[in-house]
């Protein structure tokens, strides 16, 4: 019986591995190779993907923006939704969460053009500013989702002894409810950075020469009779490794974050 | 801790939340009202939308002089066909001033575009300076160029169907399309991986592909404005089509594009290849392909009704109406379409739309003297669009092209003709509605 | 970080009264809930309304080129379209059915063989964690290689053990099941991390006092385990299922617009966004979007309702 657990989880460690490793290996052939099903996982690897990748400074400048407009719209969309998620939980506001995440409902293709337009008008276009306003739609229901379940485990008891000890409501929140909460804010910040590290949609319509974000550099490498397969796969890769150096060090909290708003939720 | 009983929240904490609901509310009421849009200073630079082709890798490597001469800098985007037909379609319909110069292809959007207003006139320009020469132009490019009597658009990439094949695997290439059907399969061997033919079988993607046979069997997608596909010699070009590819070609050949039948024919697997003449490069790329000393150029052979190849301006650039960079952006046609650097580009191997450069020998000799010379063929013979002439492009082919998805599966093509014909009769109504209100 | 029982060995008796402290709360979990309420609210509204208003006009080429009101034209279309909207409901109905199951259930059998630790049980997790971080575009152009009928490698592998070669995402009747087990591939281990967790927060006795009464692996399973996870499997179902209706990536990378060559991906947000940008249509668009949109919140509910699934 033992056995045969080890074997299943060997076969599904492989088959979810194996294909990420086929990507990295990719990154490493020449296009003839990548397209050759012959060459496997031994061949002379090369260098000049990445070589080619870096020296497009699109792709360091998507890479830069990306991580530009992660961090600001998800400190952002932190910061106004995790009180907002402490009023849903402790207060069982559970109808009027529920507004907010209407949000990941509608579907992104109804929001392009009276976005673009609205951002038009205001001049916003290709600017970071809407590349941040438009993640933090994303964002804030997503860490929102995932804190309410954390402030719901909360015991309510702690907070009325503060009260009662004379902290205002606000000074409860702040001084015990939300340093109890830092593993779970961390996790969902994590989790809302890699929604925007990944969003595709959003850079390709609002962004410009200057502020598009990695995804869309991505496509450079599609051209117009030839995919370079292996530049293809080199700023893939490029841009997964940020996201697979997060999940090694921050797997403890990623689990516990994707776990809290079920458990609680 | 002293007792705090402050009859409501802390004022310090209505008013950071008040600051920050105030700012949210701010910037969206900006963003709601504000005019904005800034008359565009010297720093400026000039932003030119352009597909990731072959013609934009060649002409930025001059652009700095350009830069230089107008004393402006040049912002290009490059883009996939898609991502660029979306681009327009969102900026354009908020009458976006981010774009200035747009690379568009006349066949697939200049009725659209001309008819939503989004092309800058041209018409005075064109053929008010003398030194651009528009006449030099090839007629067909120019016709194209043109919408309800005025230029929209100039020309700077043309294209023709090419054959392209294998000498290692045929002596000489097949005249006829009957010829070539027969080499194909019987040069094909599944169990070898290796097929007779490839081409594009994607519905969308492939009907311009498609539209030499189309012509070449006596058909083509309108006729006096009504629905050809219906016809006899329209179904037989399905069918043949089909038949290459259900028979001799690669499977999946129902989701192959260009990007994905192109390698299969670089990476020596199939023996005859038809797709557009600008993309030979590709085969001559060690780097990409396993053919290049394999390679061999042909015109398309003919059909019943003779070789009728398409010959179209695939790509041309336009002044958006919204650029507030007019002046500029007519300034950037003016050197990239100029009879100059038409030259030079040709010189490069980018097939170009004017008669200078196809008459010079120095530019002619950039090609591979087979293509050159199946290029100059087609030329005089070709058609010159190579799908439906409409409005609703994006949907006419995906009408037209549904008997051709039926053909490559082995379905029955005229039952599916049958409806696809009513179906595009239907819509030619719609659409000729749409261009005349 | 204040810790708790600091805190609880410093409350003193209540000051102010119990009816102070709801006034400041009632106040105060409205201000903290405001900025949220108004971010989401004024990016939508506007959208909202736009698609809404644009839904009933015949809008064509240009939004703000000159249109008309067409009363419910729109949605009477699609509603009797059986060419495109209706196949597209069904395809999308089928997809998210089809690889929420299946990533629910290989996600609950996952969970169970990782309840116990092992050695390696990190290095698992982390190789969980993998695809579903990454870039599903990236994952759609990866498997699109991987598949490619002539020159992938997965043909390759399958010839060389004499298996015959698949068309996969070439063919038109394998495309749609083969993105399903793509999906599967990438969403599954979300579902394995959040149900791993929701089972590590279940009690043991349940499941102790089963197997004292000689109930055996699979009775305790699906009497015991089973029914005590239903909250967190209801919720885990919800969510995956949104976001499996609304799959647009992995699709547009493998297939491209226009959901393939007989339309064999084509799901309504495809079909949106193939009106949108490839037909211009933006009357019709709307209306699907709409329709899309009301569709989606119906599932919701639905799925919400359930026996074991949370309400409200």
């Amino acid at each position: 019986m033992k056995l045969l657990r080890t074997v299943v989880i060997v076969v599904v460690a492989l088959v979810f591995a194996l294909p990420i490793v086929w990507m990295f290996a990719a990154a490493f052939k020449t296009n003839v190779q990548v397209t050759d099903p012959t060459v496997g996982l031994l061949f002379t690897p090369t260098l000049d993907n990445f070589g080619n990748v870096l020296a497009d400074g699109e792709i360091l400048t998507g890479l830069r923006n990306s991580l530009l407009v992660g961090v600001v719209s998800t400190v952002l969309s932190a910061v106004i939704a995790v009180p907002a998620a402490w009023a849903v939980g402790r207060f069982g506001m559970h109808r009027t969460g529920s507004l907010v995440l209407v949000a990941r409902i509608v579907p992104a293709v109804s929001l392009l053009v009276p976005w673009y337009y609205l951002f038009a008008q205001a001049g916003l276009v290709g600017s970071y500013v809407v590349l941040i306003l438009s993640h933090m739609f994303v964002s804030v229901p997503l860490i929102l989702w995932i804190m309410i379940g954390f402030f719901e485990g909360l015991p309510v008891e702690l907070e009325e002894a503060a009260r009662t000890d004379g902290l205002t409501a606000f000074g409860a929140f702040r001084r015990i409810a939300l340093p109890l909460a830092t593993p779970g804010t961390a996790t969902a910040s994590v989790l809302a950075f890699v929604a925007s590290w990944n969003n595709f949609m959003f850079a390709l319509i609002f962004s410009n020469e200057e502020t598009q974000t990695a995804p869309v550099t991505l496509f450079n490498f599609i051209s117009y009779a030839s995919t370079d397969w292996g530049g293809l796969m080199a700023a893939a890769s490029l841009m997964t490794v940020p996201v697979v150096i997060a999940a090694i060090f921050g797997q403890k909290y990623l689990v516990a974050g994707l776990t809290a708003g079920a458990t609680k939720g | 801790m002293p007792a705090d009983s402050h009859p409501g929240p802390p004022p310090l904490t209505r008013r950071s939340f008040g600051r920050l609901a105030a700012g949210v509310l701010g910037g969206a009421s900006l963003a709601a009202c504000a005019p904005g849009r800034d008359a565009p200073s010297r720093d400026t630079p000039l932003r030119v939308m352009a597909c990731n082709h072959v013609w934009s890798q060649a002409i930025s490597k001059y652009v700095p002089e350009f830069e230089e001469r107008i004393g402006r800098r040049v912002s290009m985007s490059m883009l996939t066909a898609d991502q660029l037909s979306n681009s327009y379609n969102v900026k354009l319909n908020a009458s976006g001033t981010d774009i200035d110069v747009m690379m568009m292809r006349a066949l697939q959007e200049q009725l659209l575009f001309a008819h939503n207003g989004w092309l800058a006139d041209l018409t005075g320009r064109v053929t008010g300076d003398a030194a651009f020469r528009w006449t030099d132009f090839l007629q067909a490019a120019r016709d194209r160029s043109t919408t309800a009597g005025k230029v929209l658009s100039v020309p700077i990439v043309t294209e023709r169907a090419a054959l392209y094949y294998r000498k290692d695997l045929v002596d000489s290439p097949p005249a006829t399309l009957d010829e070539l059907m027969e080499t194909s399969l019987r040069l094909t061997d599944r169990g070898g991986n290796v097929f007779g033919f490839v081409g594009r079988g994607q519905r969308n993607g492939s009907v311009s592909q498609w539209s030499s046979f189309l012509y070449s069997f006596g058909g083509d997608f309108t006729i006096d404005g009504r629905s050809g596909i219906g016809r006899p010699e329209a179904v037989t070009a399905y069918e043949f089509y089909g038949r290459l590819l259900r028979e001799a070609g690669p499977p999946g050949a129902t989701n192959m594009t260009l990007e994905q039948a192109m390698p299969i024919f670089a990476q020596g697997k199939a023996a005859f290849y038809v797709d557009a003449d600008s993309i030979y490069t590709n085969f001559l790329d060690p780097k990409v392909s396993t053919v290049q000393d394999t390679v061999a150029f042909a015109p398309v052979p003919a059909g019943p009704k003779g070789a009728r190849p398409y010959n179209i301006p695939s790509w041309s650039l336009a002044v958006s109406r919204f650029s507030l960079l007019q002046d500029e952006a007519w300034e950037f046609l003016r050197w990239a379409a100029g009879p100059e650097m038409v030259a030079r580009i040709q010189a490069d191997g980018i097939p170009g739309a004017r008669t200078s450069a196809w008459s010079s020998p120095a530019t002619l000799a950039s090609f591979p003297p087979q293509l050159a010379a199946a290029m100059s063929k087609s030329s005089e013979i070709g058609v010159g669009h190579d799908r439906p002439e409409v409005l609703q492009v994006g949907r006419a082919r995906d009408i037209v092209g549904r008997p051709l998805v039926a053909g490559i599966l082995g379905g029955s093509v005229p039952t599916v003709v049958r409806d696809a014909d009513a179906e595009f009769a239907e819509f030619l109504v719609r659409d000729n509605r749409y261009r005349e209100a | 970080m204040t810790s708790t029982a600091e805190v609880v060995r410093a409350a003193r008796p209540a000051v102010g009264g119990e009816r102070t402290i709801a006034r400041d709360n009632r106040r105060l979990k409205w201000l903290m809930l405001a900025p949220a309420l108004a971010f989401v609210g004024l990016m939508i509204v506007f959208p909202l309304f736009y698609t809404l208003n644009l839904a009933f006009t015949d809008a064509f080429g240009a939004v703000n080129a000159a249109h008309s009101y067409v009363g419910p034209r729109n949605f009477l279309d699609a509603l009797g379209d059986t060419r495109r909207f209706w196949p597209a409901t069904g395809r999308t109905a089928l997809f998210t059915a089809g690889a929420v199951l299946l990533e629910t259930v290989f996600g609950l059998a996952l969970a169970m063989l990782m309840r116990k630790a092992f050695r390696g049980l990190r290095l698992l997790r982390t190789l969980l964690i993998i695809p579903l971080l990454t870039t599903p575009l990236a994952i759609g152009i990866l498997w699109l290689l991987i598949l490619d009928p002539t020159n992938g490698i997965a043909n390759h592998l399958l010839a060389s053990v004499g298996l015959p070669r698949q068309e996969f995402l070439g063919s038109v009747s394998q495309s749609l099941p083969t993105l399903m087990l793509i999906d599967v591939w990438q969403w599954t281990p979300m579902l394995t991390l959040l149900l791993l967790a929701g089972l590590s927060t279940l009690p043991d006795e349940p499941e102790e006092a089963a197997r004292v009464d000689g109930a055996g692996t699979w009775q305790r399973f699906r009497y015991v385990v089973l029914p005590m996870l239903g909250p967190t499997l209801g919720i885990a179902v919800v969510l995956r299922s949104v976001d499996a209706l609304k799959t647009f990536d992995l699709l547009y990378a493998t297939k491209g617009p226009g959901g393939g060559s007989d339309f064999e991906v084509e799901t309504l947000n495809i079909y949106a966004y193939g009106l949108t940008f490839d037909y211009q249509e933006y009357g019709l668009a709307s209306a699907v979007l709409v329709l899309f949109t009301v569709a989606i919140i119906c599932v919701v509910i639905l799925l919400r309702r359930r026996p074991g699934g949370r309400s409200g």
